[in-house]
């Protein structure tokens, strides 16, 4: 599985070194402030999660990096260099791509043409050129395989695929087209046991081959299995900001389920 | 998969022979596309009117039916293609008429060639569809409501255009201008094809519908209308222009009304400023009984062409079967459902199987 | 909308380039037809007039042109307004109420549905004329003056000329079903010509209109005549009948100019004409002769318009007329 990940990662990625730096990013929708001082750096070989409860910021955060919304505070940058996204497309051309949660792929469309649906391979240049289906087929089909996703045919709607083999075949297709920072969604949030240890496993098989990942999620146990950095957001603010070193599962478990606040109620229901 | 490769990446075990993974059987994927009930429908009625109605069997009532489903057909490839991408045209319809108009009444009144009407007229469908779009991605609102206000608008317009320049409410007979003979031969004319003569509007028709499968298919074009229907938020986050894909799809539909719009014109000479309203549903019908998802997402143009052959044949095979015109509506209803519920029927079967 | 712009661009530049180089047509077209003059009058008086119009229709716009040429003869504000709908045709006649007018002009399709409203009119003093439509109800509800043909009356005469000039079977095509005039014409025809039966076409799309006709033609290949009852059915019956190869006859009620000129060329047999345009001049014409003069025309009986039969014998000024559009 991880030969897709080998084979297709930058080659020039070397572990630790800054993809993406925010530095006080906030975003306002008019006179409400989403999101304010946020910084964040995912490090290439790295793993950045990102947790929070609903309505914590995370999908602004996510919005913002991945070109949906931009920013209206702070700066934004890539390799080093400052950068406003107006378009989904402008983040992907700097090789950010974006796997979220529901709308990672088109259900009623084939495997084949969820896994190259943005960047077809077609026999020829010119505007009305017809796709090469048989190479895509074959693409789509040997890349699943060594991943270990095992779909009836590469023909079926990718609908009928389980909700973890549709995560993975997301992020296989980020990976396989270059990417070389991966924003997942609540990868694990609607899936069982068994589908989330599927994801984690090819979510940590992408940090070992060198990408930087931004990993969100309001679960804390899923969080430390893949994360080096972690930061937890609240109401649009950080409220923590620590390495795996610093920090342990405990520490994150109880910061999420309320933290300072929780500590206190219990103080005060004591019998 | 192996299940060492979060801890061990450096040493992946080759990957284990890939089991049971098979092609579906020719069967099964036949029965998985869209068109499929439609099919199935279409050769149920015909079998159905073939049997009842001796004056159907002749070719001469083919070719009648041809022509039938072909007036539907050419605007339904269009109107299926952006059911797909996941918007509606209420305009089509009366847009049809507006491009006739328009064609008739700038080539006269100025005494042009009829060809820089057809011409000129193609520019305005364009922008009407143009504008569909634009405004449909611009704004948000859906296009049901949208296409319903170009609706409204282009009926007026028809209307008072009509009378203002030409003080009647239909345009002048065409037929001695310059160029009519040529357009018409292009847009009206009748194909001997040896055994029986059909309207050419029915090799368009054909046309166009395998122009709509192999774009629909065979491009990237395509792919990206299913997607921008399926699914438009995941569309844009992998990359696909989803404004131009609509406002492209719109355009279809309106250079389809356009050439219905021009057959109109070249078959009749004239054209009253009235006409075409109620066809948009006739188009939306069609792409629906042929597969396509009210939703987005699914659907084909062959679909579309096949329910548009079941109209044609349905309206036409009840006054071949000489049944009570009374009752006309009543038999195309009936005759609808049945083509609707064979169809579900059909595909439920074929969901089963998979 | 970068994709766009290049087609776009290079199919404006074939229209530039089209327009440019196209050669004016050498004939037909109205630069090459002598021009229409106009007329003009004051303003006195404000007549209401409101029908059951299709918008669109070239016979409505008959009725219309007639009325607005007595208006400007007379000097006379015409307030035209139409709804197929009949209550809501009604609330047109309510809002006319409402407004004051001098004179009221409406038909009465749905006599039960508009009746009742134009009663308020009468009764409110406004001199008020039925048209068209409603020949059998409109004494009923105050009316005394009543312009337009008797339906059935129409139809039996083209019962009676078919069976005098080509006796066989003939089909009545209706291209809207239920509507009671057209039914009613298809019954005048069957009362005089028994062997007609009737086919319901959707008028709204002209080319299924033609395909349904044709189908009808090859399913009963006996078919002698065709009677369509308006002129734009007429010529898609015309080319239907080329398309199927019948020898049937087309017959029709009301003209136009491609009418006219079928008719002059033989294609279609004759015309009934109800003369739409004498009902709406007349409609007009007769109110400002009772509120100038308290003339009162027709002595409480309906005055028909039609029908009219134009056939090859008297097509001749017609032709023109029909361009004109006022036949």
């Amino acid at each position: 599985m991880t030969d897709t990940l080998a084979e297709h990662a930058a080659p020039d990625l070397k572990v630790g070194t800054p993809l993406v730096e925010m530095e006080g990013v906030g975003k306002s929708y008019g006179a409400i402030r989403a999101l304010e001082g946020i910084d964040l750096r995912v490090n290439a070989g790295e793993v950045a999660c990102v947790l929070g409860d609903n309505g914590a910021g995370k999908s602004t955060l996510i919005k913002i990096i991945s070109g949906l919304h931009p920013h209206t505070e702070g700066t934004v940058k890539v390799d080093g260099k400052p950068v406003h996204f107006s378009s989904p497309r402008e983040s992907l051309d700097h090789g950010i791509a974006t796997v979220y949660q529901d709308l990672a792929v088109v259900g009623l469309m084939e495997v084949w043409r969820n896994f190259f649906l943005g960047s077809e391979i077609r026999k020829g240049k010119y505007p009305m050129a017809p796709l090469d289906i048989a190479a895509m087929r074959e693409i789509a089909d040997t890349e699943l395989q060594k991943m270990g996703i095992v779909v009836k045919d590469i023909n079926q709607p990718i609908g009928t695929l389980s909700g973890g083999q549709r995560q993975c075949v997301a992020i296989a297709r980020a990976v396989y087209f270059g990417a070389r920072v991966l924003i997942l969604d609540e990868p694990t949030a609607a899936l069982g046991v068994k589908q989330s240890g599927v994801v984690l496993k090819y979510t940590a098989a992408a940090r070992d081959a060198g990408l930087g990942v931004v990993f969100i999620t309001h679960n804390p146990h899923h969080a430390y299995l893949v994360g080096d950095h972690f930061i937890i957001l609240k109401l649009g603010r950080r409220v923590l900001d620590k390495k795996r070193s610093e920090v342990s599962l405990e520490e994150l478990t109880t910061e999420m389920a309320g933290g300072q606040e929780l500590a206190e109620l219990s103080h005060e229901l004591k019998r | 998969m192996s299940s060492s490769v979060a801890t061990k990446p450096a040493a992946p075990p080759p990957a284990a022979p890939p089991p049971g993974r098979a092609q579906r059987s020719l069967f099964s994927r036949v029965l998985g596309r869209p068109e499929v009930g439609a099919l199935a429908a279409a050769i149920v009625i015909f079998a159905f009117f073939y049997a009842v109605a001796p004056p159907f069997r002749t070719l001469p009532a083919l070719a009648t039916v041809l022509y039938a489903s072909s007036t539907i057909g050419i605007v339904a490839v269009g109107v299926a293609l952006l059911m797909i991408g996941g918007e509606f045209d209420l305009s089509a319809g009366v847009a049809v008429t507006t491009s006739a108009l328009a064609a008739g009444m700038i080539t006269f009144q100025f005494s042009l060639n009829m060809w820089v009407g057809v011409v000129v007229s193609l520019l305005i469908a364009l922008t009407i569809g143009f504008v569909n779009g634009w405004l449909v991605m611009r704004t948000g609102i859906p296009s049901f409501l949208i296409t319903l206000s170009t609706f409204f608008i282009l009926q007026g317009v028809n209307l008072g255009v009509t009378k203002l320049v030409t003080g009647t409410v239909a345009t002048p007979n065409t037929s001695a201008l310059d160029g009519f003979a040529s357009a018409k031969a292009v847009f009206a004319s009748d194909i001997p094809l040896g055994f029986m003569t059909v309207k050419v509007t029915v090799l368009w028709w054909l046309l166009f519908v395998a122009v709509g499968t192999w774009l629909l298919l065979r491009t990237r074009t395509g792919n990206w209308v299913t997607a921008s229907g399926g699914n438009q938020a995941s569309a844009r986050a992998v990359g696909v222009p989803v404004p131009k894909v609509k406002i492209g799809l719109f355009m279809g539909v309106a250079f389809l009304a356009w050439f219905l719009g021009m057959h109109l014109l070249f078959n009749f000479s004239t054209v009253q400023a009235g006409l075409g309203i109620g066809n948009e549903f006739i188009y939306i019908i069609a792409s629906v009984v042929g597969g396509a998802l009210l939703t987005g997402g699914y659907g084909s143009a062959v679909g579309s062409a096949l329910g548009a052959f079941i109209f044609g044949m349905t309206t036409q095979g009840i006054v071949y079967a000489g049944w009570d015109p009374n009752w006309f509506r009543t038999f195309l209803g009936v005759m609808l459902l049945l083509a609707v519920m064979v169809n579900l029927y059909i595909k439920n079967y074929a969901a089963q199987r998979r | 909308m970068r994709s766009i712009g290049t087609p776009m661009k290079a199919a404006v530049g074939f229209a530039a380039v089209g327009l440019a180089l196209a050669a004016c047509s050498s004939e037909g077209g109205a630069r090459n037809q002598p021009g229409a003059a106009g007329a003009a009058g004051g303003e006195e008086y404000t007549i209401a007039m409101v029908t059951h119009e299709a918008p669109g229709d070239t016979f409505w716009d008959k009725i219309r042109a007639g009325a607005e040429a007595a208006a400007a003869n007379h000097g006379i504000t015409l307030n035209y307004s139409n709804n197929q709908d009949a209550g809501e045709q009604a609330t047109l006649v309510q809002n006319a109420i409402d407004s004051g007018v001098d004179g009221l002009a409406t038909t009465l399709p749905t006599p039960d549905a508009i009746g009742p409203t134009v009663q308020d009119a009468v009764d409110a003093g406004i001199p008020t004329v039925a048209f068209n439509a409603g020949i059998n109800d409109y004494q009923n509800y105050g009316v005394t003056m009543y312009f337009g043909s008797d339906e059935d009356l129409a139809g039996q005469t083209v019962g009676t000329k078919i069976s005098e000039e080509n006796a066989g079977h003939t089909v009545c095509v209706i291209q809207e079903q239920g509507q009671v005039q057209l039914e009613a014409r298809c019954a005048g025809v069957q009362k005089t010509f028994p062997d007609t039966e009737i086919l319901y076409v959707s008028g709204r799309d002209l080319p299924a209109v033609q395909q349904t006709i044709g189908a009808k033609l090859q399913q009963d290949p006996s078919i002698a005549n065709v009677v369509a009852l308006g002129a734009d059915i007429a010529l898609a019956a015309n080319q239907a009948k080329a398309d199927s190869g019948s020898q049937a006859q087309v017959v029709t009620f009301d003209l136009n100019a491609d009418v006219a000129q079928a008719i002059e060329s033989g294609e279609i047999l004759f015309s009934v004409d109800q003369q739409p345009y004498v009902q709406g001049y007349m409609a007009v014409t007769s109110l400002w002769l009772n509120l100038t003069n308290g003339n009162d025309i027709g002595g409480g009986g309906p005055v028909l318009t039609g029908p009219s039969v134009v056939d090859q014998t008297n097509i001749g000024p017609i032709v023109e007329y029909a361009q004109n559009n006022t036949r």
